[in-house]
């Protein structure tokens, strides 16, 4: 609200033909109006309406494919390195029969730099 | 050479011995009690020693082949810091980030977890209009006061009635989740190390798969950000979930950003006014402060500025009489 507002709505207030509504008033005219003009334009709209769930079946998390990106960096290469080393060394020792650890640890440092790297990058994509 | 330390060895055994019979006899003098025989008492400091270190090795038989460490898993994931915009200095929260939250809430959320301490009214202004939250209120019904006849019946809501909880009570909660208690969500920003960053990574820090070897129980899933990472809530956040009034694409990030940042809005809805008065208050105590420093050093001025000189009688050629 600028400073112009400020001092209109101040004489607004003042003169004692304004009048305040505490809700917003009643829009009855205008809505029918609008349902009027939406049911003539249905018909034009039907082309445009299905290209547009085509569109909304194509919406891809930026969060996946930032962290994917990041992942391949050159910032994450140490912690990916040793995720995948430790993936390939458990999923051996599952198949010899029975982990004796697990890639958690290696797991949160890969997801840690990803989220990291991303982090900046995501909150310019979003809205 | 081993033979002389040997006896070396024995003649200060025997010089100690003889010290403790010394020991002894002088104690003797003083006390009635029966001198102690020097084997005894080696006896009595052997057994000593052998208890302790049983003892220890005991103590070490129990407890110390296994450590008793935390493990990463155990704490979860540290979540990653993202720059909220409401949490600057300057900034309000983005209001039709939290119109789209609330719609996510309502549309996700809500049916599992409740936001007991949010009455419709704080939604007017904020995220609602007037006749948005009235028309909200009413598709619920509430308790009225007892009648003539003492019976409650059931009204429409108003603007002064609370968001329902989706469950009676938390007994009902646990029995429809699976024995998991989906925690009310008004204060759960404030409620949880990390605060929105916390929320906004556990909503979509889902992996598609747990890493290798990692061990989920049956019921829960993995997450790493929660602590000890099986956690009862399956992902809900989906692309496409939500549509948007103002047709921002509902990404599974969006949508988790837009509900965090509502969320954080019903547990501080003051912020906005917070942040306000405090610029106030900062502007005020600026000009406060400038004034009593200019009025310190006016009072001040003379005071610091005076000299006080000594100005001794100038030494006159001629001596005096």
């Amino acid at each position: 609200m600028g400073i112009w507002e400020t001092f209109t709505d101040m004489v607004d207030a003042a003169t004692p033909w304004s009048t305040a509504e505490a809700e917003a008033p009643a829009q009855e005219e205008s809505k029918n109006e609008k349902a009027d003009e939406s049911k003539e334009e249905e018909s034009s709209d039907d082309a445009e309406e299905e290209e547009e769930e085509d569109d909304e079946e194509e919406i891809v998390d930026p969060k996946e494919t930032l962290e994917e990106e990041c992942k391949n960096s050159k910032q994450c290469a140490p912690a990916k390195h040793h995720f995948d080393e430790c993936v390939e060394r458990v999923t051996k020792q599952e198949e010899d029969g029975g982990a004796k650890e697990d890639c958690v640890e290696e797991f949160f440092h890969l997801a840690h730099c990803a989220t990291q790297c991303a982090a900046p990058k995501l909150w310019a994509t979003l809205k | 050479m081993l033979a002389r330390s040997c006896l070396r060895s024995t003649r200060i055994l025997n010089s100690a011995r003889n010290g403790a019979t010394s020991f002894a006899k002088r104690n003797a003098s003083t006390s009635s009690s029966g001198a102690e025989s020097p084997a005894r008492l080696n006896m009595a400091a052997a057994a000593s020693t052998a208890v302790a270190i049983g003892s220890v090795a005991w103590y070490y038989h129990l407890y110390g082949p296994t450590a008793q460490a935390m493990t990463p898993a155990e704490e979860g994931l540290h979540p990653t810091s993202y720059p909220w915009v409401h949490e600057q200095w300057f900034k309000t929260f983005d209001h039709q980030a939290l119109r789209r939250g609330f719609q996510v809430y309502q549309e996700v959320c809500a049916a599992c977890h409740s936001l007991s301490r949010v009455p419709y009214r704080s939604l007017v202004g904020t995220v609602l209009t007037v006749d948005e939250a009235k028309e909200l209120a009413e598709q619920n019904e509430y308790d009225t006061e007892p009648n003539d006849e003492g019976e409650i019946e059931k009204r429409p809501g108003k603007l002064s009635d609370y968001i329902p909880a989706p469950y009676k009570n938390d007994e009902a909660a646990r029995a429809a989740n699976n024995g998991a208690l989906p925690p009310d969500l008004s204060l759960i920003v404030k409620g949880r190390h990390g605060g929105c960053n916390y929320i906004f990574s556990l909503l979509t820090g889902y992996p598609e798969e747990p890493p290798a070897g990692a061990q989920v129980q049956a019921g829960l899933n993995f997450n790493p950000y929660f602590p000890g990472t099986g956690i009862a809530m399956a992902r809900v956040l989906y692309d496409g979930l939500v549509e948007y009034e103002d047709e921002t694409p509902a990404s599974t990030s969006q949508m988790a950003k837009d509900v965090t940042e509502f969320l954080n809005w019903a547990a501080e809805p003051e912020m906005d006014d917070r942040k306000k008065m405090g610029m106030k208050v900062l502007a005020v105590t600026a000009v406060l402060t400038a004034l009593s420093i200019w009025v310190k050093r006016y009072k001040w001025a003379p005071i610091k500025s005076r000299k006080t000189v000594y100005d001794p009688p100038k030494a006159s050629k001629t001596t005096r009489p």
